[in-house]
């Protein structure tokens, strides 16, 4: 497979959920689910994507990750850790008064791409940066995130129209299909049908997946990427808001729900119980 | 005063390739010079305003210096937010051109005009807000614009009034253009297609002072005070809302620093209501040359 097994230690789903549940706790935060969506694909893209050049997140050449659902920054807060983009301290001290990490992406953050979570803003942001490396012949990549109910938003569609005009095949975009938004499903919300034949209709070469398997993620993204074709790309990413944490688990409660004592306790002790790393 | 601002763009581009034009489809005769010699760096964004603000932002941030082209009903009120929040708040270096400000658009209807752009915009930090009077003016906009590091918005309104300068004037970010100076108590402060107007009713006065405001954010705040201490009375003009405008902005520095009443001249707190042509409807909101001479007319005789 694609993965070894000590590669795979490196932004293991588990810490990260751990460092998401220690910040959220330490700073009394919501939008949990929101980042437990999408641990997997962070993970994968972080341990075997993403060109960061020396390790510099302001590294002119790097390959770009664009949180355009900025609801789900802790994730990403969680993999820059990993990283030593942040510090334990950073993660203790979160939404603490004059600290700098912030509940949505900010792009004043080193590691952070765009000021999102106003949605719709980042997609657009991402395919000019898409754009802007295809100018410049740097072959820099741009990975772009976006939520099911993000893309109510009318901005995106015309992101979508752009890149395909534009042929920016540097671009994925990565809909993280939780099903979920603030006040409901998104079927109860905003009806939004068959995403990726949407993305397809818009002229993406598009690709579903279970947004929880890395190996599939794994696979995915590399052949996508490596495809001939001049189209940009796109992968609907099936998962699970709050997943990991059996009382978190499509509960879009935790869109919005603090932990308490016990919650953050019985959510711990349930991840310290959940098997090492499966290797398939 | 278009084609000081095209064979500007153009100039510059054919020099840096850094420079990119994005329109949201407009731009239909303004633009083929530069097509014509910068085809590369001209990018129809489509009838996708927000997309094409947030793409020239990406576009600032990968190294390239967007000019972001749009009618000013569009760009900047209908991406206001994208404005604040993708190039502001990242003081990216994206030139944002507001065309047919005011109600040059006169006979299209509200949907085409903005009164609204400077009070919108002057709320946002880290932008310059620029609004040239005469093609002379609109080069040393586009000068400094070409030159800055931050955000700006070139207000770009009735294009074809006369000219008010005789000479390029060397303001920079902040500073008042005088262009008559006198010693009457009252004084005229104007901005864009008003600079005109107000030098010609200016005329109707013994010795009354003129600046023009090529740039009203931000506001040399010295200079402003300098002409409130040597007048009694500050009359602006400008083709926007008397909210949030030039006139609002001298007020507050008057206000807050050396107060003198401060007439504001502008469009009231209303739309266009019928068809019609530019003069028409500037006849409608009391921008005309008779309907400012009769206010200021009365303005001074209250006044003395």
């Amino acid at each position: 497979m694609h993965l070894q097994i000590k590669a795979m230690q490196k932004f293991d789903p588990k810490k990260l959920r751990q460092t998401i549940l220690k910040m959220a706790y330490a700073g009394s935060t919501v939008h949990i689910g929101c980042a437990f969506s999408i641990i997997e694909i962070l993970a994968v893209l972080y341990r075997s994507h993403l060109n960061l050049v020396s390790n510099d997140p302001e590294d002119p050449l790097r390959d770009y990750l664009v949180l355009s659902k900025g609801h789900g920054v802790m994730a990403q807060y969680a993999c820059m850790r990993e990283l030593g983009w942040l510090t334990d301290d950073d993660i203790q001290t979160y939404f603490h008064d004059g600290t700098v990490l912030k509940g949505l992406s900010d792009a004043h953050v080193k590691g952070l791409e765009v000021s999102s979570g106003s949605l719709g803003h980042g997609l657009s942001v991402g395919v000019g940066l898409a754009l802007a490396a295809k100018r410049k012949h740097t072959n820099q990549r741009c990975f772009a995130i976006v939520g099911d109910g993000e893309i109510n938003e009318g901005a995106i569609w015309e992101a979508l129209l752009f890149a395909a005009h534009f042929e920016l095949s540097n671009l994925l975009v990565i809909v993280d299909e939780n099903g979920y938004q603030a006040m409901g499903t998104t079927d109860e919300v905003m009806s939004l049908g068959n995403i990726a034949d949407k993305f397809r209709a818009f002229g993406f070469e598009t690709r579903e997946v279970n947004g929880h398997d890395e190996l599939e993620l794994d696979r995915v993204i590399h052949d996508l990427m490596n495809l001939n074709s001049k189209a940009p790309r796109a992968i609907v990413a099936h998962t699970i808001k709050g997943k990991g944490i059996s009382f978190m688990e499509d509960d879009n409660r935790w869109h919005y729900t603090r932990l308490t004592e016990d919650t953050y306790k019985s959510a711990i002790a349930e991840l310290k119980s959940q098997e090492p790393l499966s290797i398939s | 005063m278009r084609n000081a601002f095209s064979s500007a763009l153009v100039a510059a581009a054919k020099s840096d390739p850094r420079i990119l034009l994005l329109t949201g489809d407009h731009g239909y005769a303004l633009f083929d010079e530069f097509r014509k010699a910068c085809p590369d760096q001209y990018i129809n964004a489509g009838i996708a305003e927000q997309n094409m603000v947030g793409v020239a932002a990406g576009l600032a941030k990968g190294g390239f210096r967007p000019f972001v082209y749009g009618l000013s009903a569009f760009v900047p009120i209908r991406v206001l937010e994208q404005i604040k929040l993708d190039v502001c708040y990242e003081q990216l270096p994206v030139v944002f051109i507001g065309d047919g400000a005011g109600v040059v658009y006169s006979s299209l209807g509200s949907s085409h005009q903005s009164t609204e752009d400077i009070a919108a915009l002057r709320a946002i930090p880290n932008i310059t807000i620029l609004s040239p009077a005469d093609h002379y003016e609109m080069t040393q906009c586009m000068k400094l614009a070409l030159t800055s590091a931050r955000p700006v918005y070139l207000r770009m309104g009735k294009a074809d009034l006369q000219t008010v300068h005789k000479s390029l004037p060397d303001f920079q970010f902040g500073d008042l253009c005088n262009i008559k100076q006198g010693t009457n108590k009252m004084c005229l402060i104007a901005t864009g297609s008003m600079v005109s107007t107000a030098i010609t009713v200016s005329k109707e006065f013994e010795d009354v002072s003129v600046w023009s405001a090529p740039c009203i954010k931000p506001l040399n705040i010295d200079k402003v005070i300098d002409i409130a201490r040597s007048h009694e009375l500050i009359v602006t003009l400008e083709e926007h809302s008397i909210y949030g405008g030039l006139g609002s902005a001298i007020a507050e520095i008057t206000s807050e620093h050396c107060p003198t009443r401060v007439h504001r001249i502008g469009i009231q707190d209303k739309f266009s209501k019928l068809c019609g042509s530019y003069q028409y409807l500037i006849e409608e909101h009391h921008l005309d040359f008779e309907s400012v001479l009769n206010t200021v007319i009365a303005l001074e005789i209250k006044h003395s």
